[in-house]
């Protein structure tokens, strides 16, 4: 599988995700459809795996090189987080949001195709290359579906404070964090190794501290006893800020110069 | 989280405070850079001084944190809300790094001036580092003394940050980075420091036996010469090839009908023979078919010394390029001073080396020669202050993993 048949799988998953979301949104009430909904629902994600799974034997390699690679990533594991949220905290309305997350990353990969290149530079081989990579994407991928989340909990807080929602937002960011902390902390282990120096403010460097910095200062908020609206505002805002650290980079001034930009 | 009401410290201290203090530290930040310092960022401690510094200080936040820990100014300066307005305009100076170009020179004058060119080492950086490890230590003091197991992840976490922000930036100074260019069949002991300008020998020398390059699969590509350029493949892909490859663009399909990774052209024969790595290049046999008619022919990467092989089909001209470096490695002989001992060691990407209190990268070689090159550059690093840093490091690993466990437990 590559990417020329990737826009074929990825127009199922969507046209999967969209079916499962309208049965299972509009007919709450009949079980049946419902049951339906949830099997495209399903039935999209399945087909993400699948094709992420056949991509990585097809290039020999593990597909985590490019934006383009990571994104796929993303499209596959958000709505899996939104599946898990439903089933640990019985909360429904997350996997919408995911699914819509996803299909937008798979849309971006189909207007900007990606050419498939099995190199990998000598710097990325390493056996801190998958844990490095690996950790910030889950990381990131709880972190998109915490903002998702903090997103409805301030839309429902117009009429009324909804606990259940802020836990959920909040035990996603704090789940996030951790995987970012990782994520940097490996990071500079890696940098050691390969380029001689654990941290060179490298705009993509600079980048993930400030969006790890932004969630720091989530905890402390929470530890502090923010008002939570105040609180949701936070996060659905934080996320935007990793968007920054992730594909923004490369078109600021400051990358002209980067090693890291890919 | 979020129970952290055990003793609620005084709250009339607190953000208003915390964000006045932190706006006026970094403002007093700028105003240092932009008049008595004229962006020249803040003086580093080399050793010893800069341990001294360290100690004063441990030594100044644990006292006061013991002695003076009911008083309320101490009690803000260790609390939470000051620690969060530091971690927002720690966020908004890295921003100011992470938009601005950073380096001696970059950027507008005005930024320049306010040290927005070099924000990592500027004064409002520094000052609200310096508060930064205060209010750390004095929350690590209050959290330490007496010891509870119930803390120990807030210890990890913020002892680790501690200990690694603090000895990373003050130890900064003792960093060294050199560059040392080898030569194949040379013996090398100078090194050149790209701060300071300046050669100085090492307390070793390096033998370079051979730089050796491993390539991926050469690729081939289809040049427009009527203006189109370079033409995407219909596989999408970059272009490898191997024997039996068959590569399509619009209207043209090409099966490469041998290849040759290493091969020579032998005179007057025109037909190219396998040889060893050092002195062969790629060639391909192509067979297509274009417009009806089919067509056949020898393409090569060529090399430095050698003019590559094309096929000319219509108005475009198939090539094969070499591939992008897979591995590259220097085969060195180590010789210390001191000892005598040598050692023989392959210094490679990701694979550094250590001698003397000095980690060796392999860095670069002759990129116009690639593989050919007979020049490695190593970079030489001596980082005294890395085992402390890599104490911090481990430390908030630890602390993130009981954070892991807890934050998911708590419900
Ligand atoms: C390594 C990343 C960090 C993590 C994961 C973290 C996490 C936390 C958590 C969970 C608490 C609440 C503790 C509790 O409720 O018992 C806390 C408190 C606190 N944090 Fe952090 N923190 C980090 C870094 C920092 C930094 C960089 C600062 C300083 C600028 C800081 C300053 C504080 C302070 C002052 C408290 C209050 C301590 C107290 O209650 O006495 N933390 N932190």
């Amino acid at each position: 599988m590559t990417w020329v048949e990737f826009q074929y799988a990825a127009a199922g998953a969507i046209v999967c995700w969209g079916i499962g979301s309208i049965l299972s949104v509009f007919s709450a009430k009949q079980r049946s459809s419902k049951t339906l909904g949830t099997a495209f629902l399903m039935a999209g994600t399945a087909v993400m795996v699948f094709f992420l799974i056949a991509f990585w034997v097809t290039i020999d390699r593990p597909p985590l090189r490019t934006l383009g690679e990571t994104r796929l990533w993303y499209a596959t594991l958000i709505p899996i987080v939104g599946f898990l949220v439903e089933y640990r905290w019985k909360v429904s309305w997350l996997k919408y949001y995911c699914v819509a997350l996803a299909s937008f990353f798979l849309a971006i990969n189909i207007l900007f195709p990606d050419v498939y290149d099995k190199t990998l530079m000598p710097a990325l081989q390493s056996v801190w290359f998958v844990p490095h990579v690996v950790v910030y994407l889950v990381g990131y991928v709880l972190l998109a579906a915490s903002s998702a989340a903090a997103w409805h909990n301030l839309y429902r807080n117009k009429r009324s404070m909804n606990k259940e929602g802020h836990a959920v937002s909040h035990y996603l960011a704090l789940l996030g964090f951790v995987f970012l902390t990782f994520g940097l902390v490996f990071g500079a282990i890696w940098a050691k190794e390969a380029w001689g120096h654990y941290w060179t403010w490298d705009p993509k460097e600079t980048w993930a501290l400030i969006a790890w910095l932004g969630y720091l200062g989530y905890m402390h908020a929470n530890a502090a006893k923010v008002n939570e609206n105040k609180l949701q505002w936070y996060l659905a805002m934080a996320f935007l800020v990793l968007l920054v650290s992730w594909f923004g980079v490369n078109y600021l001034p400051s990358a002209q110069s980067s090693v890291h930009v890919y | 989280m979020g129970g952290n009401g055990v003793e609620e410290p005084a709250v009339s201290w607190s953000f208003r405070e915390g964000i006045f203090f932190s706006v006026a530290l970094v403002a007093a930040g700028f105003v240092i850079e932009a008049t008595v310092w004229g962006g020249q960022g803040v003086l580093r401690p080399s050793w010893p001084w800069n341990i001294i510094i360290l100690l004063l200080l441990t030594v100044n936040i644990v006292i006061a944190g013991l002695i003076l820990k009911d008083k309320p100014f101490v009690k803000w300066l260790g609390g939470i809300p000051l620690g969060l307005c530091l971690i927002i305009a720690m966020a908004i100076l890295s921003f100011f790094g992470g938009v601005m170009p950073q380096g001696a020179g970059k950027g507008p004058l005005w930024a320049q001036n306010l040290g927005l060119n070099s924000v990592f080492s500027s004064w409002p950086f520094v000052l609200t580092v310096f508060f930064f490890l205060v209010n750390l230590g004095l929350s690590l003091v209050w959290k330490t003394v007496p010891f509870k197991s119930a803390n120990l992840q807030f210890i990890l976490f913020h002892g680790g940050f501690l200990v690694a922000l603090a000895c990373g930036l003050i130890g900064s100074e003792d960093f060294r980075r050199v560059i040392i260019p080898l030569y194949e069949g040379k013996v090398t002991q100078s090194a050149f420091d790209p701060v300071t300008k300046t050669t100085e020998d090492l307390p070793f020398s390096l033998y370079l036996h051979d730089f050796e390059m491993e390539e991926y699969d050469p690729r081939l590509m289809l040049y427009d010469i009527g203006g189109g350029g370079y033409e995407l493949n219909e596989a999408r892909t970059s272009g490898e090839i191997t024997q039996g490859s068959v590569v399509s663009w619009g209207g043209l399909s090409v099966t490469v009908d041998k290849f040759l990774p290493n091969a020579v052209v032998e005179d007057g024969t025109g037909v190219p023979v396998p040889t060893d790595a050092d002195r062969g290049i790629p060639y391909a046999f192509l067979e297509g078919e274009h417009e009806g008619t089919p067509f056949s022919g020898w393409v090569s990467t060529g090399s430095p010394f050698e003019r590559p092989l094309e096929l000319k089909v219509g108005g475009r001209v198939l090539s094969l390029w070499p591939g992008s470096p897979k591995k590259y490695r220097s085969k060195v002989t180590i010789k210390s001073d001191e000892s005598g001992d040598v050692i023989s060691e392959i210094l490679e990407v990701n694979k550094p080396v250590s001698v003397e209190g000095w980690m060796l990268y392999q860095l670069d070689y002759d990129e116009k020669l690639g593989r050919w090159s007979e020049l490695s550059v190593v970079e030489g690093v001596r980082d005294p202050w890395l085992p402390v840093v890599y104490i911090g490091f481990f430390m908030i690993l630890a602390g993130n993993t009981l954070f892991f466990w807890k934050g998911i437990k708590k419900k």
